[in-house]
């Protein structure tokens, strides 16, 4: 048998995995990013011909809710992300090392695959008074990200803590955190925010370095379009609830048990950016909307401050329950955001008020 | 006499740093230390009760 040493072909004969599986996975990975069907022989030659990069999973200011995402992703499996797409060369919570043993594997990388390693950063780095709130093997987080993250080759800050500084950000952000953006110059960042993050949009990203040789497109936050390109109140399934003026307006009453909008619980949907409502979580069964709680933003810049109260309705909205406020909400939130969120607004603003109108049209001239 | 130390632990959630002084082949003393610090119950303060748990689950 040829050897592919590090190839993600030698890697699937090795597991014993079916060519059908690896091309359903292609399949699932193109749909995510948003990408023609016809794109998906491309993303499997991608991924079975060249080497594994190396990827240094590096823990600060966390609570390993991100490591959490990918453990217990069943699609893609772990064993799929870690053993074919990616080479985990260090991840604190599940390698084998520990100590001394596990910095120098660390930094052995780092001089050996200088500039062409990936490093996904999960937790916050604290600046304050020498960034002495954080310490692995002795040295600052502040030290050792700016060291192992300044050689790579890009940046995956994992979660909104690595994004945007997170909760140890909140108010009044005792330790000074801020994210990996503030820190690193000269060397791609991607935020995948999300408190979690999906892992979804972390093999994504993976796969269209792999296959297009360049990171997607981000706005101006540094996430993906095409996981942070729309509203999550645009893709909810309880909408329809919504533009009727059907509202949960207490828990457990009438309306929540079936499954009505939860706007006026304090559901942050119409100002939050996600594609959780398409992917979802746990194997894509289900998502905090769908199981009865409003969202809370959480792929949002410092959303622990300006999304809470989580359970009061979103602030200076005077009314609610027609389709025009919401959009009102929605454009004067998306006007603050960029230019082409904005133009997604507009568009999703007039798709709607258009939308009732063009379906009478079309019920007269068939009559 | 010998100290050793043991920083990062893995396989853990958390950072945490062990410090072990060794003589004759016998742990005599021992520190650990957690070597992470976000200040939770400082962000918790003033905040409406309801969100805590939200807040509290990321420890």
């Amino acid at each position: 048998m040829p050897t592919e040493i590090g190839g993600l072909k030698s890697a699937l004969i090795r597991r014993g995995m079916a060519r059908r599986d690896f091309l359903k996975f292609c399949a699932a990975m193109t749909a995510v990013l948003a990408l023609p069907s016809r794109y998906v022989p491309r993303v499997a030659a991608a991924l079975e011909g060249a080497a594994r990069p190396p990827l240094l999973w590096l823990e600060y200011q966390d609570c390993a809710g991100n490591t959490e995402s990918v453990l217990r992703a069943s699609k893609p499996t772990v064993a799929e992300l870690v053993l074919d797409v990616l080479s985990l060369d260090y991840h604190e919570t599940v390698m084998a090392a520990a100590g001394h043993q596990a910095e120098k594997s660390l930094m052995d990388t780092v001089e050996a695959y200088k500039g062409q390693y990936l490093v996904v950063v999960e937790g916050s780095i604290p600046t304050k008074d020498g960034g002495i709130y954080c310490t692995v093997g002795g040295r600052t987080a502040l030290d050792l990200v700016q060291e192992i993250g300044g050689n790579a080759a890009a940046i995956i800050a994992a979660g909104t803590c690595a994004a945007y500084g997170g909760i140890p950000a909140a108010a009044p952000n005792p330790t000074g955190a801020v994210g990996v953006k503030d820190l690193v110059n000269g060397v791609p960042v991607i935020n995948l925010p999300g408190c979690p993050m999906n892992v979804q949009n972390l093999t994504a990203v993976v796969v269209h370095y792999r296959t297009v040789g360049a990171w997607p497109a981000t706005d101006q936050r540094g996430r993906p379009m095409f996981a942070y390109g729309s509203r999550i109140h645009d893709d909810c399934e309880r909408r329809a609830h919504f533009d009727a003026g059907q509202f949960v307006e207490d828990w457990g009453d009438h309306g929540h048990r079936k499954g009505w909008c939860l706007y006026k619980m304090g559901c942050k949907g119409p100002e939050t950016f996600h594609n959780c409502p398409i992917v979802r979580w746990n194997d894509g069964t289900s998502w905090p909307i769908g199981a009865g709680h409003g969202c809370v933003g959480c792929s949002e810049p410092n959303f622990w401050d300006t999304m809470s109260p989580f359970y009061e309705r979103l602030p200076n909205v005077p009314g609610f329950g027609v389709e025009a406020t919401a959009d009102k909400v929605g454009l004067g939130i998306v006007a603050g955001v960029t230019g082409v969120f904005a133009l997604h607004g507009v568009a999703s603003a007039i798709r709607a008020k258009a939308q009732p109108v063009n379906r009478s049209k079309v019920e007269v001239e068939e009559e | 006499m010998a100290k050793i130390a043991i920083d990062p632990v893995t396989r853990i959630e958390g950072h945490l740093r062990v410090e072990a002084q060794v003589d004759d082949g016998q742990v005599t003393d021992a520190w650990s230390s957690a070597t992470m610090w976000r200040g939770i119950e400082t962000i918790l303060q003033g905040r409406d009760p309801r969100d805590a748990w939200y807040f509290t689950q990321r420890i």
